[in-house]
């Protein structure tokens, strides 16, 4: 099946169930299809082909979902961006992918005003809300987002694809600095989507609450598995306001709540958490980073009824990987569980051996749900896709029963909140500035967030650089969520004999 | 220094970085701006909670209270009272 063929199932089977709540409406099964029809003729008459890639700049939203499944209709490729962005990401992840059209909300169309004329791939540019300012490029048709609703044609259109083909390609932070698409098949999709809903026993009854960004592949799998059985999201992005999300998801009854670690921190040490009962709730996800025992046993005791599912994954994955059985969390607790249907999951030396249990080798993994490979990186891909399956670079060992324990990763990526960082694409940053001799940014232990990142900088000799300066650079040049938390400069780096900086060292100083 | 200034210089100083401080509206939602996250509201609340000598309880926590300059200066005031 393709991936928005699970939308069209839903809309013949289900069609005035609602799909998607949300601040600004609530939609069912039908009307969404025929919203997502309107937009994808539309997209096919200006010019979208099969293959092509679609950019997507939206928040969470029911005009999201709209164009996410459109761009499939289409034959497209979605290309979904992260809206904490700057425009030097957007011209990267755009220029890397050729996207021939934008789907933009106004909010963020002011990203646009000063790369517009560099996109020369980009033909047509869908703008969700109004926005005068740009439209410099002359060969570039804009187009509003709600006027396509009133105008364009709400039959399903046909176009020829199969499961094989992408559906989308999702951005990840590299461990260079320079971000990777993961292309995602349909197939790929699909296999992952049916494998959650298996063990998840996902039906048309649930609801599930999404506060995950759906240009995440955690949301997306949200997205897509609820989509899959003809069941609701009810999305809303104000987590910062964990108080709203709760009444929010009492009064709507929601079955299912998913989140990474920092988000069950601070559920359970900053909300209203223990004044509902939940009688609805069925069950937790929980998946970005390794959640501390501590906590995942403060949960169970707040909402004893409802069933914890600790799960693990890659974007290179589709999203999930393995998962543990919820009947034996605290049996197993701090694994990661075992591999989820359809999924084969071992753990090797780096000759290539599976290790015994109980020795530590790398996680490898094979399954349709495996990406084919980095758009346009074939050197990148050929690292992680070897002939036994994706190399995901975490280091894990299994018990005598078979249940995974992760053990560290092997990359230095940081874990902060829902983020993965790219310690690398921020150092790149803090070279640019003048009076930067070096740096090392590494990811310190936070309470709630997981990791804060930490810049540990060198400065020229009689700099008179302050922490503001630093920190003023980097929010011009990066996305909040990626600036440091912590400075520190220092009169030099720790290094290797050959001159490497020797950043296990500082992480080292971190650890309580 | 008044209330409003402080917290004004303080959304500036921490969230606002290298942005200009006159797109920054007293009414405006510092959620929908892009100003503040999830953390950046738990160091906002640090920061009233130190600074203004109040105690912020977790159901205050709502955009009612924080979510725009305005309504941060009304919250604190009616804390203080």
């Amino acid at each position: 099946m393709l991936v928005h063929q699970f939308l069209e199932t839903n809309a013949e089977a289900y069609s005035y169930r609602e799909a998607l709540v949300h601040l600004e409406g609530r939609i069912n099964y039908i009307d969404l299809e025929r919203a997502a029809n309107r937009l994808a003729n539309f997209l096919i008459g200006s010019g979208v082909r099969p293959g092509d890639r679609v950019g997507i700049l939206l928040d969470s939203s029911i005009n999201y979902v709209i164009s996410y499944f459109a761009v499939l209709k289409a034959g497209g490729v979605v290309v979904a961006l992260n809206t904490a962005t700057t425009s030097r990401i957007i011209k990267s992840v755009l220029s890397d992918c050729s996207a021939s059209t934008l789907i933009v909300h106004k909010q963020y169309a002011h990203f646009l005003k000063d790369i517009i004329d560099d996109l020369e791939s980009l033909e047509t540019l869908i703008i969700d809300g109004h926005y005068e300012k740009l439209g410099r490029k002359k060969t570039l048709k804009a187009e509003n987002f709600f006027n396509i609703q009133l105008d364009a044609n709400p039959q399903r259109p046909s176009v020829s694809i199969s499961p094989g083909d992408l559906a989308s390609i999702i951005y990840t932070s590299g461990t260079t600095g320079n971000p990777k698409g993961v292309m995602l098949s349909h197939r790929n999709l699909e296999a992952n989507t049916d494998s959650i809903v298996e063990y998840l026993n996902l039906t048309c009854e649930d609801k599930v609450m999404a506060i995950l960004p759906f240009f995440y592949s955690y949301g997306n799998s949200l997205l897509l598995t609820h989509i899959r059985v003809g069941g609701c999201l009810v999305i809303d992005s104000r987590f910062a306001y964990p108080n709203v999300i709760l009444e929010l998801m009492s009064r709507e009854k929601v079955t299912g709540f998913s989140g990474v670690p920092s988000t069950f921190a601070i559920l359970m040490h900053k909300s209203r958490i223990n004044d509902y009962r939940w009688e609805h709730l069925r069950y937790l996800t929980q998946a970005g980073g390794p959640m501390t025992p501590a906590l995942t046993l403060k949960i169970m005791e707040a909402i004893p009824h409802v069933k914890i599912y600790v799960m693990y994954g890659q974007t290179e994955a589709s999203a999930r990987l393995s998962y543990l059985e919820p009947d034996r969390l605290l049996e197993k607790i701090g694994s990661i569980g075992k591999a989820i249907p359809g999924v084969t999951l071992t753990v090797k030396d780096e000759s290539g051996n599976v290790c015994p249990p109980g020795v530590t080798g790398e996680i490898v993994a094979q399954g349709d749900n495996i990406m084919p490979g980095y758009w346009n990186q074939p050197q990148e891909t050929a690292k992680v896709l070897k002939e036994d399956g994706l190399r995901t670079g975490d280091l894990a060992r299994i018990d005598d029963d078979g249940y995974f324990y992760i053990v560290s990763r092997k990359s230095d990526m940081i874990k902060s909140g829902a983020h993965r960082i790219s310690p690398k694409e921020i150092e790149e940053i803090l070279a640019e500035h003048s009076d930067v001799v070096e740096s090392a940014v590494i990811g310190v232990p936070d309470k709630i967030l997981g990791e804060n990142i930490k810049a540990v900088i060198v400065l020229k000799a009689g700099s008179k650089t302050t922490e503001r300066d630093i920190l003023r650079h980097c929010r011009i040049n990066l996305p909040a969520f990626k600036v440091p938390k912590i400075v520190e400069f220092r009169e030099s780096l720790p290094k290797t004999s050959s001159g490497k900086i020797k950043k296990h060292v500082l992480v080292e100083e971190h650890v309580e | 220094m008044d209330i409003k200034t402080e917290v004004r210089n303080f959304l500036i100083d921490n969230f606002m970085m290298g942005l200009d401080p006159g797109e920054l509206a007293d009414r405006d939602s510092l959620l929908d701006k892009g100003i503040v996250d999830s953390t950046g509201v738990l160091e906002l609340v640090g920061f009233l909670e130190e600074n203004f000598e109040i105690k912020i309880e977790d159901e205050d926590l709502i955009p009612e209270n924080l979510d725009s300059v305005d309504k941060i200066v009304a919250y604190v005031n009616k804390k203080q009272s």
